[in-house]
């Protein structure tokens, strides 16, 4: 039986049909939304420009910078409902579900999206601090970041802090007994009434915690991430059970003040957890909350539980000490064993003085006695031990031990710009765990030695010889000091050393590799917005790109002082300067502005479908402002496809041919002359054509001569593949197949080239404003199998790397992108562009082994490099 | 290729700087001392105010929207009280009206919010030179 509109649609074809949307209005609203997709895009990289610390911008900044976002977004989704006749529904509630998120940021109300009641440690880092609170969530940056070890685990978040506080009354006891408290205080009852009143109320309080029950989500998802450590380290592992409140650990450390339980067995892990949190309602730090006007509602308490660390020497390390007579020195504490008796102050420990300078040489040490140490005991909790007699007087830590935890103090320090106060341990394998990392405040001390911080700086400045200055763009705020190395080759990266400064000709994704090893870079090209840029604000890591004199005027060994807050490279070191960046009142990176733009930043500028051929690249996927834009700027382009195809059975010649030396069967629709061609002109020359981006293309596919014509000989294993194999992954639209299109204006190009099996889509635009170049290339599918098909993309990865694309790969797919360079580099990308798909077209059938995929890069990177010197002349 | 264009006088440059939001007076202190200027921020127009009208201050850096007195009127109390002192507006709703505003007003700039640090350092810089150079005028 068929429904009513079942019917209509079985007699629509005797209709006749609505008239279609006139082909120049499609055009225009295709304009405008790949100009509305580069303002949005635009905009969010201004956004994420802002978070270097060369701009000074305010709350009403962010404000305003939403609202345009919204409504260019907004608009863009009514674009593509306009350009192709649809509601687009799921589009509207995407964008509405991430609006209302971005408001809530705004209003100061912190949404948990994805409020999990575990997470790993592994996901965890400086943005989920909310869920994670501050100690884990530094955890999860030392780990996840800047690459060192940190005990596995996980943490038990805010959200089951609250969980179980609703789940047990005992948030609504706290507000009542607060209250009383108040009420009781208001009649003068005295001090030590209320004094008391507070100490009945803990006890209360906590006997409620320690009695509650963990609600059973809770303690599943706690055995689930159990089993999951259990599985990686055998069943027996013991676990430390940690505060992570919110607040700890920053400006107010609460430091020592919360309870943590070492050795715990993991049937003891609900007990451990609940004597955590009733932790959080001590007398002392109940008062010390009060006393610093923390509001009830802004204690959270979230617990991290980590495999305790089979620790044979332990310890805490200062970067600066804090004695006034060692200048410039960090200081260790370490002792046998676990390091809770050094924290704690009840164990002798050995004391190490490391001066701070490069070499980071041991100033002077005392070795103390140390008969005892505390272990983790086999079936839970620890206890002492006795130390083996010939190691009680030893020092417990060798030069190089040192040597090693220095480096690393001061690779935190200099992430978070603070002088630090690190816990640490070093296990029998010599792995260097980080167990905690907390800013140490020491301006009142720096206060004393100099009455105006600021005139230190300033004579040492003065007297310091410039090397240059207000060279160049400033990426990431921040002063490094130490030693320059030039990176020219590969071979100079995989020998970066760490803590050095990186100076380089430009910028590259390839410098990834040493971001974390980095201390500051230097290059002589390169735009606040690539890639690189993107990470070194990541990774806090002062940089200046676009110099034009670094590679000339440093070279690999020299001492320099790179300040980016004032734009000057220092000859030698300026440690003053140093000093006045870590004592300032407060990194700008921690200030509540910069927070709130990073949270707001990842419901906007993150990517999450990468993939127009995956299952999940549909409208009700996307998270983010930049999902929605690469949707839409997708189903565009495949809509002006339809329409392009529609029309040129009708009008008869829309897109034109274009007359190539290659038989590329490609169409062409010029936005310069307008959706009407020449009447009978069914073909048309490149030159005729007048597009930059085409031309380079179809330059570098004749120049380099690397268009074989000579069918490349098919072993009979990738032939018979190539029948059995379906158009799943190489069809996005069926009906496309073998129809190749361009749309191009002077500056722009939007080209879909299926040659044989795969296809190739370049997106590019190439104009004298450098801001607005760009170009995505994307190349998927093959004629043979699987294996061979994902070396071809490894291979075009490789070469693309080479050359500075910003490249992914999933499986046979690769997207290459590059941007912001000046017409001159962006052409010559684009040449190699044509030059690659001349040679890749039928390279899987050639790649036998893995060897072959760099034989095959270098191969072509040799054919392709003199026709770019050529042009460099 | 050295470029060392900063303050070498032993007397500092004074500074003002006005925002009722904290965020740029912590982010410009830090910035102008370090090039070694001596600053004072306020968030509360009223206490700036009171500052301007006891002590003379070399350069004022004001924000245009806020409670209470407002940028404008401020900048006229700092002129109307010191001439020569050096008036640079920063605003994030810049207005090509405001702006004429400002100048007729006597502003030695106007800025729009966002902007860069090493901008409003040079138009300081700019700020002093002037001021040096009237010196000199009247001096001579």
């Amino acid at each position: 039986m068929f429904s009513q509109s079942g019917i209509r649609d079985l007699f629509a074809f005797w209709r006749p049909k609505k008239p279609p949307v006139p082909f120049a209005v499609q055009f225009k609203k295709f304009e405008i939304i790949l100009e509305r997709n580069n303002a949005i895009l635009e905009l969010m990289a201004d956004m994420g420009d802002k978070l270097g610390g060369e701009y000074v911008f305010d709350g009403q900044y962010i404000v305003a910078a939403c609202e345009r976002l919204g409504d260019l977004v907004f608009k863009l989704i009514s674009d593509l409902s306009v350009l192709t006749q649809r509601k687009n529904v799921d589009l509207f509630l995407a964008f509405e579900s991430i609006q209302h998120q971005i408001e809530e940021e705004l209003a100061g109300r912190h949404s948990f999206p994805n409020a999990s009641l575990t997470m790993p440690l592994e996901e965890l880092n400086r943005d989920v601090s909310e869920e994670a609170g501050n100690k884990l969530a530094h955890l999860g940056d030392v780990r996840n970041f800047l690459g060192l070890a940190t005990p596995d685990g996980f943490v038990i978040t805010s959200k089951a802090f609250f969980d179980f506080m609703a789940h047990n009354d005992v948030t609504r006891r706290v507000e009542e007994g607060l209250a009383r408290l108040a009420a009781a205080g208001g009649a003068a009852a005295g001090e030590a009434a209320a004094e008391q009143g507070l100490d009945e109320l803990s006890q209360e309080i906590r006997t409620r915690i320690l009695e509650g029950e963990v609600p059973r989500p809770v303690a599943q998802q706690i055995a689930a991430m159990l089993d999951v450590l259990a599985a990686r380290h055998g069943r027996g592992i013991l676990y430390a059970v940690r505060s992570s409140a919110w607040g700890e650990d920053s400006e107010f450390s609460f430091a020592g003040q919360y309870e943590s339980v070492l050795g715990v067995p993991s049937g003891k892990v609900l007990a451990a957890y609940k004597r955590v949190l009733a932790g959080a309602y001590s007398p002392e730090v109940w008062r010390y909350r009060l006393h610093r006007g923390y509001k009830e509602n802004e204690t959270a308490m979230a617990v991290g539980c980590q495999a305790m660390v089979k620790a044979e020497v332990s310890g805490a390390l200062y970067t600066y000490a804090p004695l006034a007579r060692e200048e410039e020195a960090m200081v260790i504490s370490a002792t046998w064993g676990l390091g809770a008796p050094v924290v704690d102050g009840t164990a002798e420990t050995d004391t190490y003085f490391i001066d701070r300078s490069e070499a980071l040489a041991v100033r002077s040490f005392e070795v103390a006695h140390k008969p005892v140490r505390l272990v983790s005991l086999p079936g839970g909790g620890t206890g002492l031990q006795d130390v083996e007699p010939d190691r009680q007087d030893a020092p417990c830590l060798s030069p190089a031990r040192i040597q090693r935890l220095a480096q690393t103090a001061m690779t935190i320090e200099r992430y978070y710009k603070r002088p630090q106060d690190v816990e640490w341990a070093f296990d029998a394998e010599d792995t260097l765990f980080i167990l905690q990392a907390r800013p140490l405040n020491m301006r009142p001390r720096l206060d004393q030695a100099c009455a105006d911080p600021s005139m230190s700086v300033v004579a040492a400045t003065r007297n310091a010889e410039v090397i240059f200055s207000g060279k160049g763009t400033v990426v990431q705020h921040g002063v490094a000091v130490g030693k320059v190395f030039v990176v020219r080759t590969d071979d100079d990266l995989a020998r970066f050393p760490n803590g050095a400064i990186l100076v380089t000709q430009h910028t590259s994704p390839r410098y990834s590799r040493v971001m974390r090893a980095a201390q500051g870079i230097i290059t002589d090209v390169g735009s606040a917005t690539g890639h690189m840029s993107t990470l070194a604000r990541e990774y806090r890591v002062p940089a200046v790109v676009n110099t034009g004199v670094a590679t000339s005027l440093l070279n690999t060994g020299d001492e320099i002082t790179l300040d980016t807050t004032q734009n000057t490279v220092f000859r030698g070191a300026v440690p003053e300067l140093c000093r006045f960046e870590l004592t300032s009142e407060e990194s700008f990176e921690e200030s509540a502005e910069y927070r709130l733009l990073r949270r707001l930043l990842k419901r906007i500028a993150p990517l999450n479908l990468v993939d127009p051929h995956s299952e999940q690249f549909k409208a009700s996927a996307c998270r983010t402002f930049h999902d929605i834009t690469r949707w839409i700027h997708e189903k565009a382009v495949e809509e002006l496809i339809n329409v392009s195809e529609r029309h040129w059975h009708r009008s008869g010649g829309t897109p034109r041919r274009l007359d190539s030396e290659q038989p590329l069967g490609l169409m062409v629709i010029d936005l310069e002359q307008g959706p009407v061609p020449a009447r009978g002109s069914m073909s048309v020359t490149q030159d005729s054509l007048g597009s930059v981006p085409l031309a380079a293309m179809l330059d570098g596919l004749t120049q380099s001569g690397m268009w074989s014509t000579d069918p490349v000989s098919v072993d009979l294993g990738s032939f018979m593949s190539s029948f059995t194999r379906t158009f799943s992954s190489a069809s996005a639209a069926p009906g496309n197949i073998g129809r190749n299109l361009a749309v191009v204006s002077h500056e722009y190009m939007n080209l879909h080239l299926r040659l044989g099996y795969h296809f190739n889509i370049i997106d590019a635009y190439i104009g004298e404003r450098v801001n607005d170049n760009y170009i995505y290339f994307r190349f998927l599918g093959g004629v043979t199998d699987f294996m061979r098909r994902s070396r071809r993309a490894r291979c075009i990865a490789l070469i693309l790397e080479r050359l500075d694309f910003r490249v992914e790969v999933h499986g046979d797919l690769v997207v290459g992108r590059i941007k912001k360079l000046p017409p001159l580099r962006m052409r010559e990308k684009m040449l190699v562009l044509g030059g690659l798909i001349g040679y890749t077209r039928q390279l899987d059938v050639c790649l036998h082994c893995d060897e072959d995929i760099n034989r095959h890069a270098e191969e072509f990177l040799q054919r392709i490099t003199p026709l770019l010197e050529v042009r460099n002349d | 290729m050295t470029e060392d264009t900063r303050p070498a006088s032993p007397a500092k440059t004074r500074i003002l700087i006005l925002d009722d939001e904290p965020i740029v007076c912590k982010r410009l202190k830090p910035a102008f001392q370090k090039a070694g200027y001596e600053v004072e921020t306020f968030t509360d127009s009223a206490s700036a105010l009171a500052r301007v009208e006891g002590t003379r201050f070399d350069i004022v850096i004001t924000d245009l929207k806020m409670e209470g007195v407002d940028g404008m009127h401020f900048l006229t109390r700092v002129k109307e009280l010191s001439p020569e002192t050096g008036v640079v507006v920063i605003t994030g709703f810049a207005t090509l009206d405001t702006a004429k505003e400002s100048f007729r007003k006597g502003a030695f700039d106007f800025v729009a919010k966002p902007f860069k640090l090493s901008d409003i350092l040079d138009t300081v810089r700019r700020i002093e030179d002037k001021q040096r150079l009237d010196k000199g005028l009247r001096a001579g």
